[in-house]
């Protein structure tokens, strides 16, 4: 199914909380609405489900308005991020439910739970309370609780937020693969630029109430449309300067390491003041050539990450630029060493501080 | 722990005094001043005045077709009084949690009012406004020309109302503690679903508020069960409290006085079921859910919007009625067949402060006497209860919670047989002296201390305390500068409630008061039934003020957090 949001704006408290969102998501889709706190993520996924109205802008399923359609009728599937399971209930008990409301007859019931906990993996703790589960159990009957109304659409509101790492990973995994039998579209919000980035097929990167970008995972990492996105998305070497001189979407800006060189979007007036991003995997230490820019410096930090090693490589100004290495194919260079560090104008990007 | 290691040469190890050491004394006034009266108590029920042991006691109560009707009537007003205190309470607590109205902030601060009401001085009050000749009935038959009075209060109903408006605010406010720690995801995951409205209360919010409502109900039924003032004020007596205290003041008959202890030990024997039960009841039904997020207040529109206001203010007129009633017959000079009083008069009020102030001087000083007996032990055993793992910790807990549903009538006669003999090795007889109104106080009101300074503790989190021993603070200096700071208030709070049930104190009290002892609430009893009405009044007026301006100080000190305080569940 299809859901598509058209100009909605919430405000609480005459305050507004978002400011005329718009996005389109795709039947079958794979969806997440990604930020920090309090950028209205949630909010957008509530009148999605219907808990709220917005104050403008309507929301479409399938071309069909939904404002004012109350959350049951709207066949949607929601987890929450305290996965909110009925403590009094079982598991079977949470599971079955929304089927008994539906008055389906008994075997009916205890078939399409019995799948749906198949579905998660659960078979066998039908009896047991919420309290007795893991946090992981838990988040997984959330899930079938949501899935076996076979929803049109799986609303998932920070459902591994709670989770320990280890077990974040794993139900990560396990969420995608769902979603990609049952080619359910499903609206996934979280603050985690990383899990955003594995599961989903599309972003929608939010701050302060409105979209910044909507994009694919590479998208979004590769072509950041704003400073925000660049520094939320990923890791950016981030260094403040003003434009020396800008043409044909190469800017010369001077930072406190010195001038570098980067791509601008258009042509920006000398003395404008900016942000050169870099991610830390595009600084290469300068044995390499064909560099557009190359700075003086000295290891100040060593990190080492398994499949890479980070420097901190303190330049000149005080700036401190994250370098990513490949542990194989170079030899460990120790704190205090000097060394140069270069990336190319094509890896670098140059944002004015608004945008 | 730490300063011994920043300068263990310096220091000379401290001698190690296990916890229990400390806790003994606190351990040996629970046993000594709750348990050992109760085994009193029961053992009198059972044995002759010789000391053999017999049944024959049991046997009389048990035949007596008098007392089945007694213990009949008792359980049906208590459970009378715990349906009309649900009805009462579940709105109430309902409205006040989940919907906003004009006034929700006012009515949520008046809602608990009516249980700071003395109940003696509340049925007084009542019968003045509503009595035979009250207010009500003499504006009935000179504006209507209704001939005969209609009986308001006296009989089953009468009680049943007097309790219920009485007993409501604390179903209130278990519930209302309940459902403000519901998360609000618990019940939208019911909505998605589509149980709306009164399937998802009786599906998902009703299931959860069961412990906090379970708890509240327990105590409004053991109280009502237990309260015999009320009913002998509106002319009922045959309930099994008031045979209780009927059979105990007098001492006349000593069949009778026996009746009497085995039917304080049967009640006893009662709340502790009933606690019981109910414990059975909560215990399986807890969950620990965290609260992420409150359910939003909805704003009531159209008559709702107006209805709950209307609700609040005739409960709560009802209720304040016995306020008014009492006022106007302490300042009511001669008032009698007119609907107010013609005229007024201090008269009353400077007979009981300033003539006769024995009754205000006496319940001052037992009730103040009582709140630091209670410090001393209450604040230790709440400390005993939060922070350490002593052995006996759970008997001790399950002692404190079942002294508040303790009648006051059981603990009176328990304390008449208990201490009505010389002492073994000191050779005092207890009740002679009048240390023991100031012990059966602090004992009856002590668990609000405990409660108060186990919650307040379980506040200060244990980091907290550690991270201060990490940078060198010592053990005193750590209560001094990190907990004390961050319980006082909790704790006081809770020892000014301890207070104002002191002073409210009218069943204990009344059954092992001497001449000389009398307390405000005796004094009361006395003028009331006596047929001084005024003085009754204005004893009763001094009464609620002094409850009225404790419970303001309560107010300012922790808000409106009071609910865990009154509940029967424990914890």
């Amino acid at each position: 199914m299809r859901v598509r949001l058209d100009g909605v704006v919430k405000r609480f408290k005459a305050q507004a909380v978002l400011a005329g969102v718009s996005l389109l998501i795709e039947d079958g889709e794979f969806f997440t609405l990604l930020g920090p706190s309090g950028c209205g993520k949630t909010t957008t996924l509530r009148i999605i489900a219907g808990f709220y109205d917005p104050d403008e802008g309507t929301v479409f399923f399938d071309e069909v308005p939904q404002n004012g359609v109350p959350p049951a009728q709207r066949g949607i599937g929601i987890v929450f991020q305290n996965y909110a399971l009925w403590p009094h209930m079982t598991v079977e008990g949470n599971v079955a439910y929304g089927l008994k409301l539906k008055r389906m007859p008994d075997a009916d019931v205890r078939r399409r739970v019995a799948a749906a906990l198949d579905q998660v993996g659960l078979s066998g703790l039908e009896r047991r309370t919420p309290g007795q589960l893991s946090g992981g159990q838990q988040q997984r009957v959330a899930v079938a609780r949501a899935l076996v109304l076979n929803p049109r659409v799986l609303l998932l509101d920070e459902p591994l937020s709670n989770l320990d790492a280890k077990v974040r990973a794993r139900l990560r995994s396990e969420i995608r693969r769902l979603q990609q039998d049952l080619r359910i579209t499903t609206i996934y919000v979280t603050h985690d630029q990383e899990e955003a980035m594995v599961l989903s097929d599309r972003i929608a990167v939010m701050d302060a109430g409105a979209i910044l970008q909507i994009g694919t995972p590479v998208e979004l990492y590769e072509q950041p449309a704003s400073l925000f996105v660049a520094d939320f998305v990923g890791t950016s070497n981030l260094l403040p300067g003003d434009i020396v001189a800008s043409r044909d979407g190469i800017a010369d800006v001077r930072t406190a390491a010195g001038i570098v060189r980067g791509t601008a979007a258009g042509t920006l007036g000398p003395g404008t003041p900016v942000m050169v991003a870099v991610r830390p995997e595009n600084v290469r230490l300068a044995d390499s050539t064909g560099l557009d820019t190359t700075l003086p410096g000295t290891v100040a930090l060593t990190q080492y990450l398994g499949s890479l090693i980070r420097y901190e490589v303190e330049t000149s100004g005080g700036i401190v630029l994250r370098v990513d290495v490949d542990p194989h194919r170079h030899v460990r260079l120790a704190p205090g060493a000097p060394v140069r560090v270069g990336f190319s104008s094509t890896s670098a990007q140059v944002f004015t501080k608004e945008s | 722990m730490a300063q011994e290691g920043i300068r263990p040469a310096i220091r000379p190890p401290r001698l190690h005094v296990p916890g229990l050491v400390w806790a003994l004394p606190v351990y040996a006034f629970l046993v000594i001043f709750i348990v050992f009266p109760l085994v009193r108590l029961f053992q009198d029920a059972v044995t002759t005045e010789g000391g053999a042991f017999t049944l024959a006691y049991l046997r009389d109560f048990l035949t007596d077709g008098f007392y089945h009707r007694a213990l009949l009537n008792s359980l049906l007003v208590a459970g009378g009084t715990v349906v009309g205190c649900t009805l009462l309470g579940f709105l109430a607590a309902f409205l006040l949690v989940r919907y906003d109205f004009p006034g929700r902030r006012l009515f949520s601060y008046l809602t608990i009012l009516p249980i700071i009401m003395p109940p003696l001085v509340g049925i007084m009050g009542l019968v003045f406004v509503l009595g035979r000749a009250g207010t009500v009935n003499v504006l009935l038959m000179d504006y209507l020309g209704l001939r005969r009075p209609v009986n308001f209060i006296y009989g089953w109903h009468g009680v049943l109302l007097a309790m219920i408006l009485h007993y409501f605010p604390l179903v209130t406010l278990n519930v209302t503690d309940a459902l403000s720690k519901l998360d609000a995801s618990l019940e939208e995951a019911a909505e998605a679903m589509g149980a709306v409205r009164l399937r998802k209360v009786r599906d998902i919010v009703l299931p959860l508020v069961t412990p906090g409502f379970i708890s509240g109900t327990t105590l409004v039924f053991i109280l009502a069960f237990a309260d015999f003032a009320t009913p002998l004020v509106v002319g009922v007596q045959n309930l099994i409290a008031s045979q209780a205290y009927l059979n105990i003041v007098q001492f006349v008959d000593r069949r009778l006085f026996k009746m009497g202890i085995v039917i304080g030990a049967l009640m006893a024997l009662l709340a502790i079921l009933f606690l019981l039960i109910a414990r059975r009841i909560v215990t399986a039904r807890e969950y620990a859910v965290l609260s992420y997020r409150a359910v939003e207040r909805q704003a009531l529109r159209g008559p709702a919007r107006w209805l709950a206001p209307l609700f609040f203010t005739v409960v709560l007129l009802l209720a304040f009625l016995p306020y008014l009633g009492v006022t106007l017959a302490a300042f009511g000079r001669a008032w009698s067949l007119t609907p107010f009083p013609e005229h007024w008069t201090l008269q009353n009020l400077d007979q009981v402060i300033h003539l006769t102030p024995v009754f205000v001087l006496n319940t001052l000083r037992w009730s103040l006497l009582a709140v630091v007996i209670i410090l001393a032990v209450g604040v230790p055993l709440g400390w005993v209860l939060a922070r350490t793992t002593l052995p006996g910790r759970g008997l001790m807990d399950a002692i404190v919670t079942l002294v508040l549903a303790l009648p006051g009538t059981a603990i009176g006669i328990a304390y008449i047989r208990a201490f009505h003999f010389p002492l073994p090795w000191v050779g005092v007889v207890l009740t002679r002296l009048w240390i023991i109104m100031p012990l059966v106080l602090a004992v009856r009101r002590m668990p609000y201390t405990v409660r108060a300074t186990f919650a307040s503790l379980l506040t200060v989190h244990r980091s907290m305390e550690e991270s201060a021993a990490s940078v060198g603070a010592s053990g005193l200096r750590i209560f001094a500068d990190i907990t004390f700071p961050v319980i006082w208030r909790g704790v006081l709070a809770g020892a000014l409630f301890s207070l104002m049930f002191a002073l409210q104190e009218a069943a204990a009290t009344i059954l092992l008061v001497l001449p000389g002892w009398e307390t405000m609430t005796v004094g009361i009893f006395t003028y009331y039934t006596s047929g001084t009405f005024g003085q009754a009044a204005a004893l009763g007026f001094v009464l609620i003020l002094i409850c009225a301006t404790t419970l303001f100080v309560i107010y300012r000190l922790i808000g409106a957090r009071m609910g865990g305080l009154f509940g029967s569940g424990g914890g």
